[in-house]
């Protein structure tokens, strides 16, 4: 299989044996999926398993989902301090003084600030679908466009920015508008890279209605390259992951294309 | 009319200043007294950015995350070194940038640069806010290198800053150095800590400004640099 940015969203303590046969884990979703053996788009999941998707079963598809909630509240109380202390050691190291007024809670502000950031790891799909998937005989495009999206580079720890348009044509069942959202929060309140957290909403997706297929576009400023580095006010990077009719027939994929730029 | 004295503001409200490297440095770079401070800043620098770099460490496990994946490898020490880059201001002083940029020149009427981007980071919560700083000054006989009003404002950014006491380092700088007439500084930043976290607005902007001088003073010198910066 295509090694794409593999890697375990699991804490230490809860390393999961990715050892099994099919190649892995990619945040937990792909137990059940097959891999395309390569050609087309990168390392994406194949379209034939969202198109036969009436034929998994409830439990599978709940199956697909176990992944282990990495954080919960109480770990959040728990780390606090060690944050917190990690912060004051920070400010020290830059040079400033912990002790001066404006500085005296920031390493608890800084830490509760970056648990926020990171909050997509206390959160499971399932719950947050709440169950408000709906039998509905609407077999033409749903677009939700435009959703803020707000996220950490794995890589630098500073914020990433933009939105997110997501597009899917379902299969008898329809989703609740804002649980697309929801489900944008789950996987952007991480240490992401772009690429990774479109595909892991698209295939989100996928897993959840089984539709005939799913469009996600990301644009986003990474302040990773504006603040640092190459120093590019006005870059924007834009990822995509197509899956199902997106990827097989052009037309659908030009026609969200075109809806979401409007 | 009060100039407040920039150098004792920073020692008081923006922490340590590490100018005395730069002080020794500036008499002569051949030096052997020199080069052993140098040694020793090098080794210290060093030493910072192990510990910083073990907080990041310290960090990312406790968020739960798995440090060992391939994408975090490296990321305490990515993280670690943009922190200091995005706090690199301490490191400066007005002085040693302005470069002896200042010019004897026959003109009193305004002068303005505005549009200038800024990045800086929230001292409260170490998230970053970003924005354009509008200058103008009323230059007395002396001007400055337009580009110096650029770097006196990256001097003052990048730290970990409140955006009212950015606002008035900056013009408290420029008016130490120059001496003008007037000196105004118009701050309008989006910060993300109010954006990604907390109230969650997106669209809110902060508007900050110090009017020093005629600026002050008078209100239609004011309201000429307020209508020249409107977009």
């Amino acid at each position: 299989m295509m090694e794409h940015s593999k890697q375990s969203q699991y804490g230490p303590n809860e390393k999961k044996d990715a050892g099994s046969g099919d190649g892995g884990v990619l945040n937990g979703h792909f137990e059940g999926m097959v891999k395309r053996p390569g050609g087309g788009r990168t390392g994406a999941p194949q379209a034939s398993d969202a198109e036969s998707g009436s034929h998994h079963t409830a439990a599978s598809v709940m199956e697909s989902w176990r992944e282990e909630r990495t954080r919960s509240v109480e770990d959040n109380e728990m780390s606090l301090p060690a944050l917190a202390a990690a912060y004051g050691t920070i400010l020290r190291g830059l040079g400033e003084d912990p002790q001066r007024q404006g500085l005296l809670k920031t390493p608890w502000r800084a830490a509760t600030a970056m648990q926020f950031f990171t909050k997509g790891y206390q959160e499971k799909i399932i719950d947050v679908l709440n169950d408000a998937i709906f039998d509905e005989d609407h077999d033409e495009m749903v677009i939700v466009k435009d959703i803020d999206m707000f996220s950490m580079c794995e890589h630098h720890l500073v914020p990433i920015f933009g939105r997110v348009h997501i597009g899917y044509l379902p299969n008898k069942r329809v989703l609740g508008l804002s649980k697309l959202a929801r489900i944008v929060e789950i996987y952007s309140r991480r240490l992401q890279v772009q690429e990774r957290l479109t595909k892991q909403i698209a295939v989100a997706i996928t897993e959840a209605l089984q539709p005939a297929g799913v469009g996600v576009v990301i644009e986003a400023t990474h302040m990773c390259m504006v603040m640092r580095g190459v120093q590019k006010m006005n870059s924007k990077t834009v990822t995509s992951t197509m899956l199902g009719v997106f990827r097989e027939d052009p037309k659908t994929r030009d026609e969200f294309l075109t809806l979401i730029r409007s | 009319m009060e100039y407040h004295h920039a150098s004792k503001m920073n020692v008081a409200a923006n922490g340590k200043i590490v100018t005395k490297y730069l002080d020794v440095c500036s008499e002569s770079k051949h030096s052997d007294s020199c080069r052993e401070e140098k040694g020793s800043k090098d080794s210290e620098d060093a030493a910072r950015l192990s510990c910083i770099e073990k907080s990041y460490s310290t960090i990312l496990t406790e968020l739960g995350e798995d440090t060992d994946r391939e994408g975090l490898l490296r990321t305490p020490l990515r993280a670690a070194k943009a922190m200091q880059f995005l706090t690199k201001g301490y490191q400066e002083t007005t002085q040693a940038i302005l470069n002896d940029a200042i010019f004897d020149e026959n003109h009193d009427e305004m002068v303005i640069v505005k549009d200038i981007d800024l990045f800086s980071l929230c001292e409260h919560h170490l998230v970053p806010f970003f924005g354009k700083v509008h200058i103008a000054y009323l230059p007395n006989k002396k001007v400055v290198g337009l580009s110096k009003l650029a770097r006196i404002v990256e001097i003052y950014s990048r730290r970990l800053q409140v955006q009212e006491r950015l606002s008035k380092q900056i013009a408290t700088a420029i008016s130490e150095a120059l001496e003008p007439a007037g000196v105004a500084v118009v701050i309008e930043a989006v910060h993300m800590c109010m954006v990604m976290r907390g109230v969650q607005k997106m669209n809110s902007k902060t508007v900050t400004s110090v009017m020093l001088g005629a600026f002050q003073e008078d209100p239609k010198t004011r309201e000429e640099f307020l209508a020249l910066t409107r977009k």
